[in-house]
């Protein structure tokens, strides 16, 4: 049996597949170039700061004390409604304190010793996450990019009939644009799986903030907290009144006690100090896609229970593995590799799809050198303006503006494309292909 | 973790196996369905070992070892193709006017604004809906909530898709509204 479709239909696929990705060809581009970086999130951290203490494990006692230590620093100032605590683990081996007002790194004993330094790692985050612009318009933007690379690969598959007899089928060093057309199907075809997975979980990710403010208009009367409650678990009502620091230490233990094979990555302190404060671990699960499972804690220490990531509803578990599947840590560094391996081919995608868009306007006799510069720009410009951001990283420190860098040093590139390119001569009469 | 083990390398020698059989399949002068089957049939059964395994962890994980056997094979193609001269396709998309053609300016954003804008607010109403028809179903509320966190970007995707694939506005716009139907009755009772 042989499956094929109408021809209309692969037309009009072709010229939507054409549309969707020229629309969001550059920003897709970016967000592919800087996710396959920021695969080495944790990696970036430690090349960031070398210095940084770092360790196998922090005993419970030395959490305790950091907790104190760091919250003590900051008497006196508005105090903080979260203190969130970063175990060491193997991809980032350091003990960080982060509160509303800083973040330290503390040695095995609990003692701070210098404060965090990544706001390059924290940059390029940004740009992937949100384009650098505030964060409800830039995480939507992305989420919708999400969505449309699901429309690109619907598209994709349906414009080309042959594309998978085809999909081993890679002239690489044939001329005429043949070569270029094959890397863009082949590399498409075999990462389809990898690109509907990041595709999905990132628009999952990106429009959640939209849908959720959605659905919270019905039921839940306007509360969007409320959406995320079945999901994640709800937080206790807030009680402000002065409270000793909770026992963050009995926590680690009956985590060490009872959990032995669980691996702790946060210890994080709601509304720490007042009587409404509550402690929830992270524990990470071996062997799973979830990011992990909260344990509840109170002031005291007392275990009340798990929000239900790793062992509840469906829908939890699905929800708590949107991050891991997104951004590869769940396999440790072979996974991340093979991330960057797909991310990179996902990145050649979307260059290559708006040069064979090019290249077929030329072949038909529309010469567009400022189009193609431009292009160029964009193409070239985006990791040499990252590797600029990376050179003042080590040049000028951490506080310098890499996001100011980043997107003066790509408009540039775009602009010196645009003005390298041989003055535009519009519509030339060169002969139209036969087989358009 | 452990008794998953044995099978997550099945999973992905499976995998990997159906990439080889379709590379041999594929590379064939004739078609060969027999071939064809097999190497579907064993990247279906690599996802199913592997979520036996280890569930979503191992199919995922299944699944990139076949890609990254695609991906080699895919090298070694680029490495041995002879050069030569080609011609690429150059079927028309019509995204820009040629020579004379109108530019249609306004056809073009009301295009974008049927497909973005009209796309995503679909969208939202159907995993509204959805939301509403399953917890009226008696699905639990988080099962309910994440499948509409996930149908709303999944089905702003799709509908991107098959709303460029349609030529006539009044197609564009009957699909919107059909999506948009399935929340009314919701609406209607205050049920959502």
């Amino acid at each position: 049996m042989k499956l094929a479709f109408h021809s209309d239909t692969v037309k009009h696929s072709l010229s939507a597949h054409a549309a969707i990705g020229l629309l969001a060809g550059a920003l897709l581009y970016l967000v592919c170039l800087s996710g396959t970086v920021l695969v080495l999130y944790e990696e970036w951290q430690r090349i960031e700061q070398p210095a940084a203490p770092e360790m196998d494990s922090i005993a419970p006692a030395a959490v305790q004390r950091a907790v104190e230590k760091v919250l003590a620093s900051e008497a006196g100032e508005t105090p903080t409604t979260h203190l969130y605590v970063h175990m060491p683990v193997a991809e980032l081996p350091r003990a960080t304190v982060t509160t509303d007002h800083q973040a330290v790194h503390v040695d095995a004993d609990g003692d701070p010793v210098m404060p965090e330094e990544n706001l390059w790692s924290e940059f390029l985050y940004a740009l992937h996450y949100r384009l650098n612009l505030p964060t409800l318009v830039g995480i939507t933007l992305v989420g919708a990019l999400g969505a449309l690379m699901v429309a690109l690969a619907l598209s994709g598959v349906l414009a080309h009939p042959r594309i998978f007899r085809d999909a081993f089928r890679l002239r690489a060093r044939q001329t005429g644009g043949v070569a270029l057309a094959d890397w863009h199907n082949r590399l498409s075809v075999w990462s389809l799986p990898f690109s509907l997975a990041i595709a999905v979980t990132g628009a999952v990710i990106g429009l959640a903030s939209i849908s959720a403010y959605a659905m919270a208009q019905g039921r839940y009367g306007g509360d969007v907290e409320r959406v995320y409650a079945p999901l994640f678990g709800e937080e206790p009502a807030e009680d402000p009144a002065p409270a000793p620091i909770p026992d963050v230490a009995a926590a680690l233990d009956h985590m060490q006690a009872n959990h032995p094979g669980i691996s702790v990555t946060y210890a994080i302190l709601h509304d720490p100090g007042t009587e409404g404060q509550h402690v929830q671990i992270v524990g990470a699960h071996p062997g799973r896609l979830i990011f992990g499972e909260y344990y509840a804690f109170d002031a005291q220490g007392n275990f009340r229970g798990t929000a239900g990531l790793a062992d509840g509803a469906l829908g939890q578990q699905a929800a708590a593995s949107t991050y891991n599947l997104h951004f590869g840590n769940y396999g440790g560094l072979p996974v991340k590799l093979a991330y960057m391996i797909f991310g990179l081919a996902l990145t050649a995608i979307c260059a290559t799809g708006t040069y064979i868009w090019l290249g077929k306007r030329r072949r038909r006799g529309h010469e567009e050198p400022r189009l193609l510069g431009a292009w160029h720009g964009v193409v070239w410009g985006a990791p040499a303006a990252l590797v600029l951001t990376l050179l003042a990283r080590a040049l000028l420190g951490n506080e310098a503006p890499f996001t100011a860098i980043f997107w003066l040093a790509q408009l540039a590139a775009i602009a010196a494309g645009v003005l390298a390119a041989a003055p535009a001569r519009g519509r030339t009469t060169a002969t139209p292909s036969t087989s358009s | 973790m452990g008794e998953g083990l044995p099978l997550l390398p099945l999973a992905a020698l499976s995998g990997m196996a159906g990439v080889a059989v379709l590379r041999l399949a594929w590379h064939r002068a004739r078609r060969s369905p027999g071939l064809n089957a097999l190497g579907w049939t064993l990247l279906v059964l690599a996802a199913i070992l592997g979520g036996a395994a280890q569930g979503a962890w191992g199919v995922a994980v299944a699944s990139l070892f076949a890609m990254a056997l695609a991906f080699l094979l895919l090298a070694f193609a680029a490495g041995s193709s002879p050069p030569g001269k080609g011609r690429a396709s150059n079927r028309r998309v019509a995204m820009l006017p040629e020579a004379g053609e109108p530019r249609r300016i306004g056809r073009r954003v009301a295009t974008f604004l049927i497909v973005v804008a009209g796309g995503l607010l679909a969208s939202i109403a159907l995993g509204v809906a959805l939301r509403a028809g399953a917890v009226a179903a008696g699905w639990s509320e988080a099962n309910a909530n994440a499948a509409a966190l996930f149908a709303v970007p999944i089905a702003w995707g799709v509908l991107a898709f098959v709303l460029l694939m349609q030529e006539r506005r009044r197609a564009q716009l009957l699909t919107l509204l059909g999506c948009a139907v399935p929340l009314l009755p919701f609406l209607i009772t205050g049920a959502w």
